[in-house]
């Protein structure tokens, strides 16, 4: 079926839920209001003629700072300085986060994207893991990389970070921490010997090109 | 059986034998584990040797290439995807390629196509030939995993002589590949090299292990992954296809040249057991080696003359504002790329959809209620590779 046509059936379902639909582009999406994901994906995964039984793949994406111009001109991501450093910035991060589900029907062959924007403050949707199984992990993922909290998710736990990492990577904001650990993030060779070694060798040890013999007395 | 041995104890009938007290044990395979693959650690919960509990945890690899791919060029980006499945990473650069000339509509030489194919397929099949040889190695055989790495060697030799890499490539660059064919009889030898994995070795393969009566008993009717399961986990690739599913990136949903080709789609039967046990997922892998030499025969015997590059090695590749998800075939299943690009020469977004990160889930179901032994098996047949799980 086409997406448009996928798109018509899920606003008469959703009613006020149904926001957008783009066609232009070279990927067609539905944009749908938060609180009507849930009801969407039970839809178009319960009803006969669209039966979407496989979840090809969920997205968390961070909006801040995207040139919606498409010049190019997007803000850049904070890394570390050449000295070694974590960048930081005064820039006040306020774009929208978002989630993007692609979809896919093994038994019609059809795809559907659709898509959801969230509030910075209130980074909050409700999970599809009861839907399809898969989206339990995704889930996981997105709110360990990106702090997208799925309300309602079995599980939440980070997925690919250490439970004691601070904050989500994957957000324009972030920054860099300086040690994990104990160990200096900044991209040095790192040894764990407390005794820096010293450009000249200490006195009376051995030269540094080696074994000659002592002279003779 | 429980009645014959309280007979024969002779003490069972006394009504002071206090009743034995059993709880859950906590387990913990890996991460430093020969039978998990690579970093991953699984944590278990058992009663006695029935698993009642199955959590992975992962993330010991975790680069966050992710956020990489938002502070490097597309071009430079390549590099990246080669360390996602590092036993096939023709395949990944294949997808990501792929996916930037999506976005990009920019054409590739008919060329450049046929060698991406040609070394994407000799690169499944050095996937799958460490799938069986690992997979014969978890269930106690240990010559099939000499004989696999034998000719995994040769094609690591004929890929290091196309691509300057033994094992990483970034061979392919968005609008072609990076070198053409070496001039000193780089095909002749591919040609001659399939001609004896088919004729000979697959046969050698399948007396040692396929038909191997100790592997049939640990593999067949042993973690029955059912259809319905496989779509709700969003299983791809060969666990997909042994469930009895006729899906294939490569037929169903063409890219690149593939669909030229003329191959077939294996599926797990049932021979030995259930439909959808591992020794289907694994008996699908060797049959799609044979299919993967007869695309190679197809795409060198047609390889056409011309360029194989459409954009110079020096320009950056600058793509245009858009967003969307492009999925290939793997050699472990669909791997997608999710790219927003916002008209510059960085992705904005890049989401990876490792086949192996969805295909590993599904032990949380149906690794319970097995023995621990036989969830090696169920692990082994998933063929899971961490470097794209973690990413």
């Amino acid at each position: 079926m086409e997406q448009k046509a996928i798109y018509d059936l899920l606003a008469g379902k959703l009613g006020e839920g149904a926001v957008a639909f783009h066609e232009d582009g070279i990927e067609p999406w539905a944009e749908i209001a938060v609180g009507a994901v849930a009801e969407a994906c039970g839809f178009l995964r319960g009803e006969p003629s669209l039966d979407f039984d496989q979840l090809m793949c969920l997205s968390g994406i961070d909006w801040d700072g995207f040139d919606e111009a498409g010049k190019g001109k997007s803000v850049g991501i904070l890394g570390y300085t050449d000295e070694g450093s974590p960048e930081t910035s005064d820039r006040q991060a306020e774009g929208d986060l978002g989630v993007a589900y692609h979809l896919y029907s093994h038994a019609l062959d059809h795809k559907f994207t659709l898509r959801i924007r969230l509030p910075r403050d209130r980074a909050e949707a409700p999970t599809v893991s009861g839907v399809w199984a898969t989206a339990s992990w995704h889930e996981r993922e997105a709110w360990d990389l990106l702090g997208i909290r799925f309300t309602g998710h079995p599980d939440l736990r980070r997925m690919l970070l250490d439970d004691k990492w601070v904050g989500h990577p994957l957000r324009k904001d972030y920054v860099m921490p300086d040690r994990w650990e104990g160990v200096p993030m900044d991209g040095k060779p790192y040894s764990a010997n407390p005794f820096p070694a010293t450009e000249e060798p200490p006195a009376g040890g051995p030269k540094p090109d080696g074994d000659t013999p002592p002279a003779e007395a | 059986m429980a009645m014959d041995t309280k007979k024969t104890n002779g003490w069972a009938d006394q009504d002071d034998v206090p009743e034995i007290k059993s709880e859950l044990l906590e387990l913990n395979m890996g991460p430093q584990h020969p039978a998990t693959h690579g970093v991953l650690r699984l944590l278990l919960k058992t009663d006695g040797e029935i698993v009642y509990q199955v959590t992975p945890v992962l993330g010991y690899l975790h680069r966050c290439a992710e956020k990489i791919a938002e502070g490097v060029n597309y071009k430079q980006w390549v590099v990246y995807t080669d360390r996602f499945d590092y036993l096939a990473p023709m395949c990944c650069n294949h997808a990501y390629v792929t996916a930037v000339e999506k976005l990009m509509q920019q054409e590739v030489p008919e060329r450049a196509e046929h060698i991406r194919v040609a070394v994407a397929e000799l690169s499944r099949i050095a996937s799958h030939l460490i799938a069986l040889a690992t997979f014969g190695l978890d269930m106690g055989a240990w010559t099939p995993l000499l004989y696999c790495f034998r000719e995994r060697e040769e094609i690591l030799n004929l890929l290091e002589r196309i691509s300057g890499g033994r094992m990483l490539y970034n061979y392919m660059v968005p609008g072609g590949v990076r070198y053409d064919i070496p001039e000193d009889g780089w095909v002749k030898d591919v040609l001659s090299f399939i001609t004896m994995l088919e004729t000979k070795k697959i046969k050698d393969y399948n007396q040692l292990l396929t038909y191997n009566k100790i592997f049939i008993e640990r593999t067949a009717d042993v973690g029955v992954i059912s259809k319905e399961d496989a779509f709700s986990y969003a299983c791809t690739g060969p666990v997909l296809r042994g469930s009895g599913v006729k899906f294939d990136c490569r037929r169903n949903d063409p890219y690149s040249v593939y669909s030229k080709f003329d191959f077939e789609i294996p599926v797990g039967l049932g021979e030995m057991g259930t439909v959808g046990d591992c020794w289907d997922r694994y008996m699908v892998r060797v049959r799609e080696i044979e299919q993967s030499c007869r695309i190679i025969r197809q795409a060198l015997d047609t390889l056409p003359e011309g360029p194989y590059q459409a954009i110079e090695l020096h320009k950056p590749v600058k793509v245009p504002a858009g967003a969307a998800y492009t999925r290939t075939e793997s050699a472990k299943g669909e791997i997608g790329h999710y790219i927003i690009s916002d008209g510059g020469q960085t992705a904005f977004r890049n989401k990876v959809r490792s086949p192996s990160f969805c295909n590993l889930q599904v032990v949380e179901k149906v690794g319970v209620g097995q023995m621990v032994s036989d969830l090696v098996a169920l692990v082994g047949s998933l063929d899971i590779v961490l470097g794209e799980i973690d990413r």
